[in-house]
């Protein structure tokens, strides 16, 4: 009998990154059968080029950054690329071309969507090191690209020109708009916009699986929902005190916030590591995409958001005093965070005390 | 998964069932001159001469301590021969034939209560260090030096959580000699001047609760509690069980001494009952084969039989086609060996067989369960990386040195990554 040497520990928890990866597909799926729903074949081709595209070219710089082995036939040589090559390969870019397909608009054209990939999963994951390596969330990243470089491509159907774009672009008055666009639409996705962010029911389902399953952390999703919710209010006060809550929920069901926060922030790979380091990282997102909303004009703010908060990730992680406890130190400074954000938000919407 | 994770599947019920195998008649017995914590040791007994259960045959010499050797058998003395012993080191052991009379020595006289009562701080100390006692938790640190703090001792805790999963010998020693535990407490109590006695014990072992409440009707002039602590991992770690079973929190690297306790493993209490009472040396423990390469069987064995034997007894193991990983000690924290003839020393408790499983190591994703499931607070995925660039000044600032080594951040990984030995790595990188 061969007896084989290991170091402890000896047993493992029945767990994986697969298992993660395939969650997050779950959770998608509310999303994705309602913009199939809504949008019909213009989701399902959108839906399907992305994911071919992302997963090939994760394929292909794969075996490109795996040397070959130095025997054997060629066709040997070329499978030696991909001995490493494992499911995780194929799930986390599916996960990252879902989501991206999700924050597009539906008449977007076919090459834009093929460009966002490319660059989402080529230059912004495999380039820095392929899975767990990218500092940027890929889908985000290859988002901003397109809203960039191709802006005027950006149309979204059912538009109402009276309206403006979508919702948040709106040019009306806050009554007329949540009188075209009331909170029920808002809430079960009847309104113009990007194909998975515009049903909150479908998100939110897929929000529950994921905290069940536990394969996203509550923690960062809960900061930056406060965080944008809590300077929406005083926002509301400055602007609408007698809608205050309609003009709270109406932000925070419009644009992609609520998917932004659920799949996006939630990826693991570009968060922090530590509890506290998670909140703070929930509380910079959110701030930022109140500031955008509230003070820009850019319908990609939540994406922004996301790539500003990857930058600070690193410092919210920095050894010398990065912890996994809470001090009060922590918890007050993240209070103080979101309050400030507050203040400015009332004051520099014209609010008077 | 992203939480922290502290229950891990124990695999104690099916051990419980089991009823326990004597096996205290193993034809030779074999002694180790040196051990973990004693690098030198000498024999004081010659090829061919008797020796009598509890007689000195030697003495293991340690850095601050020495430790005298006790026949458990009484035979004839036969010589050396290398073996290895519970670290999984091979090392030289003194062969004893049984000539199963189980001759006791001269030595080996029962005190009487009265005896008992009259003796000293001093006598304590000298009767621990005399039976060669130890931790039997699996430390293996002597038992008298413990006892010999300076500081003031309020209370005594018998720590008989055994949180590891597959280890059972505490859990047996709770249930079949509670009268010896509990008496043993009080001893440790008499010593150390203590004026109470907590045992801890898993909130779900109903039975040794009920077992040992009955027990102390018997001994209502001590005060003496039975505290229920949680049923996760690392429970067991004194730092921890101090803190569930009585409140006190005692910063990682201080003596609990300081703060008025004295920890010490139930199965030890059992011992300085033996060593007190009979003036008996550890003779027998409760030793588990255990795991999915061999038959679950308990065995009652007796100090310095062969661990191959006892396999043998267990039936195998089974599709030896298949590689194995022979551990002793748990599957958490457990030391693995290449080779089954292990003398059974004080602290050898069991033997896990398991089939060789290869786990593939996938890239980290920053989930950070590792982080969330550790005991002391640090960030195990931050020192991987800091220990892959060779980042001493950074492995240092992330206080890998803090880590007990209990192999949760392992445990919990999704990608597999053996995070346990790059904080062993850590920790020699910065020495």
């Amino acid at each position: 009998m061969k007896v084989i040497k290991q170091t402890s520990p000896y047993i493992r928890k029945e767990t994986s990154t697969k298992r993660m990866m395939i969650d997050v597909l779950i959770a998608l799926m509310p999303v994705v059968l309602f913009s199939i729903y809504r949008f019909g074949f213009d989701a399902i081709i959108r839906i399907l080029v992305s994911l071919v595209v992302m997963i090939g070219v994760e394929a292909f710089a794969f075996g490109l950054m795996n040397k070959p082995s130095k025997k054997g036939t060629k066709f040997e040589k070329f499978k030696s690329r991909y001995k490493d090559y494992t499911i995780n390969n194929v799930t986390a870019p599916a996960v990252s071309a879902i989501v991206f397909s999700m924050i597009v608009p539906s008449t977007l054209p076919i090459y834009a969507i093929i460009i966002g990939a490319v660059v989402g999963i080529g230059i912004v994951k495999m380039f820095f090191g392929g899975l767990g390596s990218n500092i940027f969330n890929p889908a985000a990243a290859g988002r901003i690209f397109i809203g960039i470089a191709l802006a005027g491509m950006f149309v979204y159907q059912g538009i109402d020109l009276a309206a403006g774009a979508t919702p948040l672009s709106s040019s009306l008055g806050f009554s007329e708009l949540i009188g075209r666009y009331p909170l029920k639409d808002l809430f079960f996705g009847n309104i113009p916009g990007s194909m998975g962010e515009i049903n909150a029911l479908a998100i939110l389902i897929g929000a529950a699986y994921l905290l069940i399953r536990k394969a996203a952390d509550f923690r960062v999703m809960l900061a930056a929902l406060g965080a944008f919710a809590i300077p929406m209010i005083f926002a509301g006060l400055a602007l609408h005190p007698d809608h205050l809550i309609e003009y709270v929920l109406y932000h925070v069901l419009s644009g992609g916030l609520l998917f932004g926060v659920v799949f996006m922030i939630t990826d693991p790979v570009t968060s922090p590591v530590t509890r506290p380091g998670r909140w703070m990282f929930g509380i910079l997102i959110g701030s930022v995409v109140v500031l955008i909303r509230l003070f820009g004009a850019y319908p990609e703010g939540m994406a922004f958001a996301i790539l500003l908060g990857n930058i600070f990730v690193p410092m919210f992680d920095y050894p010398k005093y990065a912890t996994n406890k809470y001090s009060w130190k922590s918890i007050l400074g993240m209070v103080i965070a979101v309050l400030l954000v507050s203040v400015i938000v009332f004051f520099g919407l014209g609010g008077s005390l | 998964m992203i939480t922290k994770t502290r229950n891990i599947p124990d695999g104690k019920s099916e051990l419980k069932k089991l009823s326990v195998i004597p096996y205290v008649d193993a034809n030779y017995v074999y002694y180790p001159v040196t051990s973990a914590r004693c690098p030198e040791g000498e024999t004081c007994v010659v090829s061919g001469q008797f020796v009598k259960v509890g007689e000195v045959i030697g003495t293991r010499k340690g850095a601050f301590f020495e430790q005298p050797m006790h026949a458990t058998v009484s035979g004839e003395v036969k010589g050396y021969e290398k073996h290895i012993d519970q670290s999984g080191k091979i090392v030289d052991c003194l062969i004893v034939e049984n000539d199963k009379k189980y001759t006791l020595h001269e030595s080996a006289v029962e005190r009487t209560e009265t005896e008992i009562d009259s003796l000293t701080r001093e006598d304590f100390i000298e009767i621990t260090k005399e039976a060669g006692l130890v931790g039997l938790g699996g430390s293996a640190f002597p038992t008298y030096i413990k006892l010999s703090t300076k500081d003031p001792i309020k209370v005594v805790l018998g720590n008989g959580v055994e949180c590891e999963p597959f280890l059972i010998s505490d859990h047996y020693a709770m249930l079949f000699k509670s009268e010896e535990l509990i008496k043993g407490l009080i001893y440790a109590m008499k010593a150390s001047g203590a004026e109470k006695g907590v045992i801890a014990i898993k909130k779900k072992y109903k039975e040794i609760y009920e077992a040992l409440m009955l027990k102390l009707q018997e001994f209502p002039d001590y005060d003496i509690k039975i505290a229920k602590v949680g049923n996760h991992y690392p429970q067991g770690w004194e730092i921890e069980t101090v803190e569930s079973a009585l409140g006190i929190k005692i910063p990682q690297g201080e003596l609990l001494s300081k703060y008025g306790v004295l920890n010490f493993n139930v199965s030890t209490l059992v011992s300085i009952y033996n060593a007190v009472k009979k003036r008996l040396p550890v003779l027998k423990r409760y030793v588990s084969v255990s795991g999915n390469g061999i038959q679950n069987t308990v065995f009652r064995v007796r100090i310095g039989t062969l661990m191959s034997e006892l396999v043998q007894l267990a039936g195998g193991y089974r599709d030896e086609k298949i590689p194995k990983v022979l551990i002793l000690g748990g599957p958490m924290m457990g030391t693995s060996v290449l080779r089954d003839d292990i003398v059974m020393t004080h602290t050898t408790t069991n033997l896990i067989v398991m089939n060789d499983e290869v786990t593939k190591e996938e890239p980290c994703i920053h989930c950070a369960s590792c982080v969330y499931s550790c005991p002391v607070s640090i960030q195990p995925v931050q020192i991987m990386n800091a220990y892959k660039n060779k980042d001493k000044e950074t492995v240092g600032i992330l206080e890998v040195n803090k880590c007990i080594e209990c192999g949760l951040c392992s445990y919990v990984c999704p990608s597999k990554i053996h995070l346990t030995e790059y904080m062993r790595l850590g920790k020699r990188l910065i020495k």
